[in-house]
């Protein structure tokens, strides 16, 4: 482990010591033991040829038992520094002479009997046994021991060289080695400081030098590759986020830029509304203000014309016949403006109802006959067969009709005027189209750009020469915009003009629901005084259009409509009226009401008044679990509301008279109920 | 003689619509605000009132739901002026009380007609 975490360079280092170390230890040892063996082998034969020696020097001496003689021989070994011990033995093994170096007396060691001749290694020595021989016969034995000094001296001299040699080479295999692993360990490091910088100061320019072609060399130059590779994606990196940065900040100005503008359309729009509401209740004030002149202006001209015809000064009747026609034109003008700007104001409602096209029409042409005899011209009408009922505004029909015959009367003269009507289908939806057709001075393609405009006749000398103030096409074309219907002409200069009028035959329409806000409060306040007796709804919806469209709808049917804003206000008039039934709303900023219809189930004092929901949430299930009687989805279709509310009438009714409720399903398809709640409901069905 | 009163503010359209009511051959009491109206109303026992809307103090539909609030006033017809001929005006006053109504500047002969209708609806009753 510890080696492992050495650097590269001592690894190195080390690597190349201990491979080189050992291999010289490996071949010095096998040398020295090799050198030993032989050193020995050689001492053996040196020492067995002693013995022989020895021994023929010694078989006289033996074979005469001359001991002296034998000793003296023995005594010879003295110059040899490594035998230790001589000894004769006679053939029966006795000693017959013997030879101890350093010492006279018998050694403790001595092979305890005669061994076979031949030589062996006991305990650090040599011991030699050889046969005396005299004449081919066995007079005795030698025994020689050696103690192998010179052997022994030479294995420890070799042993210290062998050491000093091993440190010696070692310490130049170190230096060498220290040196040459350079080669391998510089690149590596080199490349790791170049790393380490790079990871640090994320300086991407950086290269590592390459020094040699090897795997090192390889390992840089893919190394160096990389950085050039993440240097470029660096730069790239940043040119896309400056360029982000930039684009950030342009969209940051544009925003503020934005909102400024957008403050500024929004003060504008309410400087604009304020403008259209000044004006408009300056235009219903200008017209209360001129109506009231013009009232005593006709009134007395035509109280004075009776008077002037009694008496029989019928000369003055003309003139006083010119001021009311004066008067009447000045008034029907100011009813335009006044018309005008309620559109313009969005003040404009229709009321819907259904109502006899035919009538309408008989209606128009009666009133216009006057105007058409003054030029000379006759009315042909003309109904088809299909043409029975429409729902639409039917004052607003009639003065569209009005408008469209009165023109083609006053640019007529001794022509025709017809009237045709016809119920057509378009786009799978049914129209009624009205064709108004004259045979008078007709529009140049020029006058038709301007047609519709207001104040836009189409020449100021027309003005002159038949009157008016080019508002009627004007107002016109705002009451078929408003009926959802289309409007145009055919015509040319001298060929007679044909109006074309086209109104949905069921008019529908959100002014109608839209009614100015300010009316919501005050239905149900002119009425809380008159109407005592009546029954009481109360009406809670956060939206004050919805509260006023239902007021207004159930006030016609005869309610009288409490409405509440919010939840809380809601309970607090429950508790305070008692009404009849309630219509509750869920979507309700605070207080919504599954909380108001969880809040009123839960009193007991409010707890029978039946609820209906009237909600664009669809979930009837839950209104029904919680103890609403009915449940309604927005828009709400009114004709389903009116049963609804006859229903909740009429059971109220039967259960205070008779005393015995009626099933509802029931008292909804009872012809002759209440009379009034009877009459009411199919009105509203047939609405 | 049918005696008619006439609420209205305005001096001219107030002589000038007693004046032509009289050629009629009604008898005819003015008041010019909303009080005196509703003090004459009760002294002279009017078969109909004529009632502008816009009065000073007092207006028009204060004065008609006093009258028909009151039991000795209740049953005598009125019918509305109105400067503004607006449907939200028809509405109120109906929701007032009033029997009827009209428009400012008055067509004379359309409201003879009116005031002859309600006197013969409440004769017959």
């Amino acid at each position: 482990m510890i080696l492992q975490n050495l650097s590269i360079k001592r690894k190195l280092t080390l690597i190349t010591m201990l491979t080189s170390s050992l291999a010289l230890i490996l071949s010095s040892v096998s040398f020295l033991i090799y050198d030993l063996v032989s050193f020995r082998h050689l001492l053996t034969q040196d020492l067995m040829t002693q013995a022989e020696i020895i021994g023929y020097n010694s078989a006289g001496a033996l074979e005469f038992k001359d001991e002296p003689a034998a000793t003296a021989t023995l005594s010879a070994l003295t110059a040899k520094e490594d035998i230790v011990t001589a000894v004769l033995y006679r053939p029966d093994g006795k000693i017959f002479a013997h030879y101890f170096r350093g010492s006279t007396t018998l050694p403790s060691y001595l092979p305890s009997r005669l061994q076979e001749k031949g030589y062996r290694y006991v305990g650090g020595y040599l011991e030699v046994f050889h046969d005396v021989t005299l004449n081919g016969e066995r007079v005795g034995t030698l025994f020689l021991q050696s103690n192998m000094r010179q052997w022994s001296m030479r294995a420890r001299r070799y042993a210290s060289i062998l050491i000093i040699f091993v440190l010696v080479s070692g310490l130049f295999a170190f230096f060498v080695s220290s040196r040459l692993q350079g080669l391998i360990s510089n690149p590596i490091l080199h490349l790791e400081d170049t790393m380490r910088m790079v990871s640090a100061n994320k300086n991407y320019a950086v290269r590592a030098v390459k020094s040699y072609g090897d795997e090192i060399g390889r390992l840089i130059d893919g190394f160096n590759t990389m950085l050039s590779e993440i240097q470029q994606r660096d730069t790239a990196l940043q040119s896309t986020n400056g360029e982000l940065k930039t684009r950030t900040q342009e969209l940051e100005e544009e925003i503020s830029h934005r909102k400024q503008t957008q403050e500024e359309l929004l003060n504008a729009k309410h400087a604009a509304e304020e403008a259209n509401r000044a004006k408009s209740t300056f235009l219903a004030n200008m017209s209360h203000e001129l109506r009231t002149p013009l009232n005593a202006i006709i009134g007395y001209s035509e109280m004075l014309e009776e008077e002037t015809r009694d008496s029989g000064k019928i000369e003055n009747v003309q003139d006083l016949r010119k001021i009311q026609a004066s008067g009447k034109h000045l008034l029907s003008l100011i009813n335009d403006v006044l018309d005008l700007s309620k559109i313009e104001a969005g003040k404009m409602v229709l009321h819907l109802e259904a109502f006899e096209v035919s009538q309408v029409i008989e209606e128009m042409v009666t009133t216009l006959q006057p105007a058409a005899a003054k030029n000379g011209n006759s009315i042909h009408v003309h109904l088809a067969d299909n043409v029975n009922t429409m729902r639409a505004d039917i004052t607003k029909v009639r003065q569209i009709l009005f408008n469209l015959l009165s023109n083609a009367c006053k640019f007529t003269d001794r022509g025709t005027v017809s009237v045709n009507v016809e119920q057509i289908k378009v786009e799978d939806r049914d129209w009624i189209q009205f064709q108004v057709r004259d045979t008078g001075i007709g529009i140049s393609a020029k006058q038709k750009e301007n047609l519709f405009q207001e104040f836009a006749q189409a020449d100021a000398s027309i003005a002159r020469k038949y009157g008016g103030t080019g508002l009627g096409l004007a107002i016109t074309h705002r009451f078929v915009q408003l009926m959802k219907g289309c409007i145009w002409v055919e015509s040319d200069v001298g060929q007679g003009a044909v109006f074309t009028v086209r109104l949905p035959a069921q008019v529908v329409s959100e002014t109608a629901e839209s009614v100015q806000p300010e009316s919501a409060g005050k239905v149900p306040a002119a009425s809380a005084e008159t109407k005592i007796g009546l029954d009481t709804i109360l009406v809670i919806d956060d939206d004050p259009s919805v509260r006023d469209l239902m007021s207004r709808f159930l006030t016609k049917l005869d309610f009288h409509v409490v409405a509440a804003a919010n939840g809380e206000e809601g309970i607090r008039l429950a508790k305070q009226v008692h009404p009849l039934l309630i219509t509750l709303d869920v979507v309700m900023p605070d207080c919504d009401g599954w909380t108001v219809l969880n809040r009123l189930k839960s009193d007991s004092k409010l707890a029978k008044i039946p609820v209906i929901m009237v909600t664009v949430v669809d979930n009837e299930a839950m209104g029904l679990d919680l103890g609403a009687s009915n449940y309604l989805i927005k828009p709400v279709d009114r004709d389903r509301l009116a049963v609804l509310v006859e229903k909740h009438r009429i059971t109220r009714s039967t259960t205070i008279t008779d005393d015995n409720p009626v099933p509802l399903s029931y008292v909804v398809d009872r012809p002759t109920g209440s009379k009034t709640a009877g009459t009411r409901a199919s009105r509203s069905r047939r609405n | 003689m049918q005696k008619i009163l006439l609420v209205e503010d305005n001096e001219m359209n107030r002589d000038m619509l007693s004046r032509r009511l009289q050629r009629r051959g009604y008898s005819v009491v003015t008041a010019e605000d909303g009080e005196k109206g509703l003090l004459l109303a009760r002294s002279e026992a009017p078969d109909l009132v004529l009632m502008d809307i816009s009065l000073p103090a007092m207006d028009g539909w204060e004065v008609t739901r006093l009258l028909k609030a009151n039991q000795s006033t209740r049953h005598i017809p009125i019918i509305a002026l109105t400067a503004h001929a607006m449907v939200s005006d028809r509405e109120k006053a109906i929701d007032a009380g009033c029997d009827d109504y009209d428009t400012k500047p008055v067509d004379f002969g359309r409201l003879s007609e009116k005031i002859e209708n309600l006197l013969l609806e409440k004769k017959l009753s």
